[in-house]
């Protein structure tokens, strides 16, 4: 039973107890467990058919439509979609090798982690699923298979990755036009630290090449608010930029700052039907998982 | 214009300096940390730099003023508000010093007099709703209308006092604060001695002294007394010249009136008049400095007193110490053969001066005689010890005593040993406590036996008189035995206490006993103070007198009187200033971290 309520419990208490795969393999069995109390259906399911209401029912899959312009009761029935190609798209660049609290994990090895998890509910439903690592320039390539055993290259490939330069999203957005052929699913995990227009703008060109768009947006709380002594010299790890502060005169406005960038990457993902997630690393990994696949079933 | 009443207090506007410093030092090698998100704070930074740059700088120079503020307001600014002559009620004390110096002319005009002129100006100034004291040489103030004050200026003389100027000041001071007015002033007329200015507290009201007009140099005589005291006829007057003047004078010393001795002396110098007397008894004598343009300190008056010295007899019983000295003084003119004074150890007939007999067995009898003679003293048991002598034994004041007998009884006192009396007398006859022995005291072993017995048997056994100097109108402390001071215009009694003051007027006094003989004159002369001309720098008037006295020139002094009540003292505004500035500074780094915009 802890194994499957691994999802729900603190990322960096879960990574205490073993490597990613376990990991990866706890999270996915807690969340799959919980996924047969919910109404989601996973993160590759699509509607199949109606039929008619049979006394039953759940009345969530009434067809509230249909009951509007018919006067009649049918309820929606949902398939699992079969051949869907999947890419996982992963920033490993330094600035993703940080945390704000040793009590808390990197935000890489928090993203390593969501992404085992992730490719292992993909693989498991029978979807074929490939892995890109980028920095300033792409660092690794899988290319998506559908079988199962698939997962230990894409786990050993994720496991390899380790935190690199600067962060250029474009090459590696524009390497998954060549891997998805056809119509895909393309997860973007990132702490966006990045170039925002030519990043939307690549990210919306897969969304016009017809694949679905998932960005999870990795941010450490630490990055939310600005803490530090009286007055402190703020440098990028990845840039070496620097700057003088006073945390306790630019607090707010920092936090200002941050919540409006975020409210901007959702705004301009909503406006190009991309589906973005904000995720802190202290978020348990179900929690993350399940919000996702609510996207996505509200998408389908 | 502004001026402060601690100005010392501005020392501390340096202080000034420490918020931009901290700044500064706050600003070096701070801790660099490693944060990714620096591109939100640079965005952060981009756009709200100028209000952060705007409000450190408001922070600081808030932090700055807050200091200048406080530190102002310590050092209490005063500032002149208002204009023109009206003034609102005002308590004025005046000072007009007539005290002896004042009697300098100086370029033909007296000292005095330009003071007068000075004083009749200001009193022009004053108004209806003022209230005015006066406060002349004496030191006292005097409640007065303007009109009596003009009166009292048009008979003003130089008396021959010495003032206290700071004194003066300070009870002027006091005086005009108590009038519940809300503004006193002090205005000081003086040639501002240097000599004149006692240090003391800073008086409480501001004071407005007139610079003084240039004084002139001066010499006087600081004092003068006989050598002997007693001639017999002859002898001399050693007479201490003072002042500043660097030439030379003639000192001369007149007698009842006639010059009988002259010398030339510079300030600085003692000269010394010998001369003999024309008769014995009392005689008026002074001595005289050639005239300057001070002439109440260039005469000073004694009182010689002219006899032949006393008949002596010592008597085996008194011991070989006394007899010697007895011989001594009598081959040195200091005393005569003969028996108007016998030294004893029993009490005689006549002048007696009576030692313990050397056999205590005996001095039941010695009481029984003094009994028998209606004497109030009894020698009592004898007592061992080691004491010191005080009293009117000249020489001998703190000779050791080792034995002595108690004396018993009341009367005279003229020296004790341990509180107790040693040395007592009762009419013609003066005892002795102690034998004059080494066994019994270290004196007739030591050099001030001879001159000790040289005073018992000429001034205390042969009643020899006294002089006691003062300055004119201090009050006096008579010997024993004075009955009344004989002045020029009658005879003043002197209380039981001896307590009274002198006369104003220099010169000498002539003491009657209760006898009805003379016993004793009094020397009034001036203070050798009042001759030291040279005035006090408005550096030492200010220490003296406290931060907010001026010394001002004619013009300064008819701009600034009634100053006060048109200035007003800036500490609380800057308080006030202060804490609003606190207050603003608190909201403002209160709001520091910027107020998050909707």
């Amino acid at each position: 039973m802890t194994t499957a309520r691994m999802d729900l419990l603190d990322p960096y208490e879960v990574a205490q107890l073993g490597d990613i795969e376990l990991v990866a393999r706890g999270v996915v069995e807690g969340f799959l467990a919980g996924l047969h109390r919910s109404p989601f259906r996973g993160f590759s399911v699509e509607f199949a058919e109606h039929r008619p209401y049979q006394p039953g029912d759940e009345l969530r899959y009434l067809d509230w439509k249909i009951l509007a312009r018919a006067d009649r009761l049918f309820v929606k029935q949902y398939e699992e979609e079969t051949n869907l190609r999947s890419m996982i798209v992963l920033d490993v660049s330094r600035s993703m090798d940080w945390a704000g609290s040793e009590r808390r994990l990197t935000k890489l090895e928090y993203a390593k982690r969501l992404v085992a998890a992730l490719a292992l509910i993909l693989l498991r439903q029978r979807d074929a699923t490939g892995l890109i690592g980028f920095d300033e320039e792409v660092r690794a390539v899988v290319r998506a298979r559908a079988r199962h055993r698939h997962w230990w290259p894409l786990l050993s490939a994720v496991v390899s990755l380790t935190a690199g330069g600067g962060t250029v999203a474009e090459p590696a957005l524009r390497q998954v036009t060549d891997l998805l052929r056809r119509r895909g699913l393309v997860i973007f995990v990132s702490d966006l630290l990045l170039d925002r227009d030519l990043a939307l703008l690549a990210l919306q060109y897969l969304r016009h090449r017809g694949h679905q768009v998932t960005v999870f947006h990795i941010m450490d709380p630490g990055e939310l608010s600005l803490e530090g002594p009286p007055e402190a010299r703020f440098e990028d790890p990845e840039t070496g930029d620097s700057l003088v502060a006073r945390p306790r005169e630019l607090r707010t406005v920092y936090e200002d700052t941050v919540h409006r960038t975020i409210q901007q990457w959702r705004a301009a993902c909503r406006g190009g039907g991309i589906d973005y997630h904000h995720v802190l690393t202290d978020t348990p990994f179900g929690y993350v998982l399940r919000r996702a696949a609510a996207s996505r079933s509200r998408l389908g | 214009m502004i001026g402060f009443l601690q100005p010392l207090a501005l020392l501390g506007l340096a202080a000034a300096a420490i918020p931009p410093l901290l700044h500064l030092m706050g600003r070096r090698l701070p801790p660099t940390v490693l944060f990714p998100a620096v591109q939100y704070l640079t965005a952060t930074e981009r756009e709200h730099s100028r209000r952060l740059k705007l409000r450190n700088l408001l922070l600081l120079l808030l932090r700055v003023a807050i200091i200048l503020l406080i530190v102002l307001a310590v050092a209490r600014p005063v500032a002149r508000v208002g204009a023109g002559t009206a003034h609102p009620p005002t308590a004025l004390a005046l000072i007009v010093d007539n005290s002896l110096s004042s009697g300098a002319v100086v370029a033909g005009q007296r000292v005095l007099d330009v003071l007068m002129q000075r004083a009749r100006h200001v009193l022009a100034r004053t108004a209806a709703g003022d209230r005015l004291w006066l406060v002349l040489a004496d030191g006292i103030p005097r409640r007065i209308s303007r009109g009596e004050a003009a009166a009292v200026l048009d008979s003003l003389t130089p008396w021959p006092l010495r003032l206290d100027v700071a004194e003066a000041v300070r009870a002027g001071a006091r005086a005009a604060a108590a009038a519940g007015l809300p503004v006193w002033e002090v205005v000081l007329l003086s040639d501002l001695q240097a000599t004149a200015f006692s240090p003391g507290d800073p008086a409480t009201a501001r004071v407005l002294a007139w610079e003084p007009p240039e004084v002139p140099q001066n010499r006087g005589i600081d004092s003068a007394y006989a050598e002997p005291p007693v001639w017999s006829p002859e002898g001399a007057v050693v007479a201490h010249i003072g002042g500043s003047w660097e030439g030379a004078a003639a000192v001369r010393l007149a007698i009842n009136g006639g010059d009988v001795a002259r010398a030339v002396a510079r300030p600085g110098d003692r000269a010394a008049l010998a001369a003999s007397g024309p008769r014995r008894g009392w005689l008026v004598a002074s001595v005289q400095l050639d005239p300057d343009e001070l002439r109440a300190d260039d005469r000073w008056w004694l009182a010689l007193q002219v006899a032949d010295p006393a008949a002596v007899r010592a008597e085996p019983a008194v011991g070989r110490f006394v007899q010697e000295a007895v011989s001594v003084l009598q081959g040195g003119g200091r005393a005569r053969e003969g028996s108007e004074v016998v030294l004893t150890d029993r009490p005689r007939d006549g002048v007696a001066l009576v030692f313990p007999p050397h056999d205590p067995s005996l001095i039941g009898s010695v009481n029984r005689a003094l009994a028998a003679r209606g004497i109030g003293w009894r020698y009592g048991e004898l007592v061992e010890g080691e004491w010191t002598l005080t009293g009117e034994v000249g020489p001998a004041e703190g000779a050791v005593i080792y034995r002595r007998y108690r004396m018993r009884g009341s009367g005279v006192v003229l020296a004790r040993v341990g509180g107790e009396p040693w040395l007592v007398r009762a009419g013609n006859q003066v005892l002795v406590a102690s034998r004059m022995e080494e066994r019994w005291s270290a004196l007739p072993i030591s050099a001030a036996f001879i001159p000790f017995l040289d005073l018992l048997i000429n001034r205390v056994a042969a009643t020899e008189s006294w002089t006691v100097q003062a300055a004119p109108g201090a009050a006096v402390v008579f010997p024993p035995g004075a009955e009344a001071l004989l002045l020029w215009g009658g005879p003043a009694v002197i209380p039981g206490d001896g307590r009274l003051a002198a006369p104003l007027e220099p010169g000498v006094y002539l003491v009657r006993g209760t006898g009805g003989d003379t016993v004793g004159a009094l020397e009034v002369n001036h203070d050798y103070r009042e001759s030291q001309l040279a005035p006090a720098s408005p550096r030492v008037v200010r220490a003296t007198l406290g931060a907010d006295a001026h010394v001002l020139g004619g013009q300064a002094l008819d701009r600034e009187l009634f100053g006060g009540a048109r200035r007003a003292e800036l500490t609380g505004l800057l308080i006030a200033a202060a804490i609003l500035a606190a207050v603003a500074e608190l909201a403002l780094a209160s709001v520091g971290r910027l107020k998050r915009r909707e």
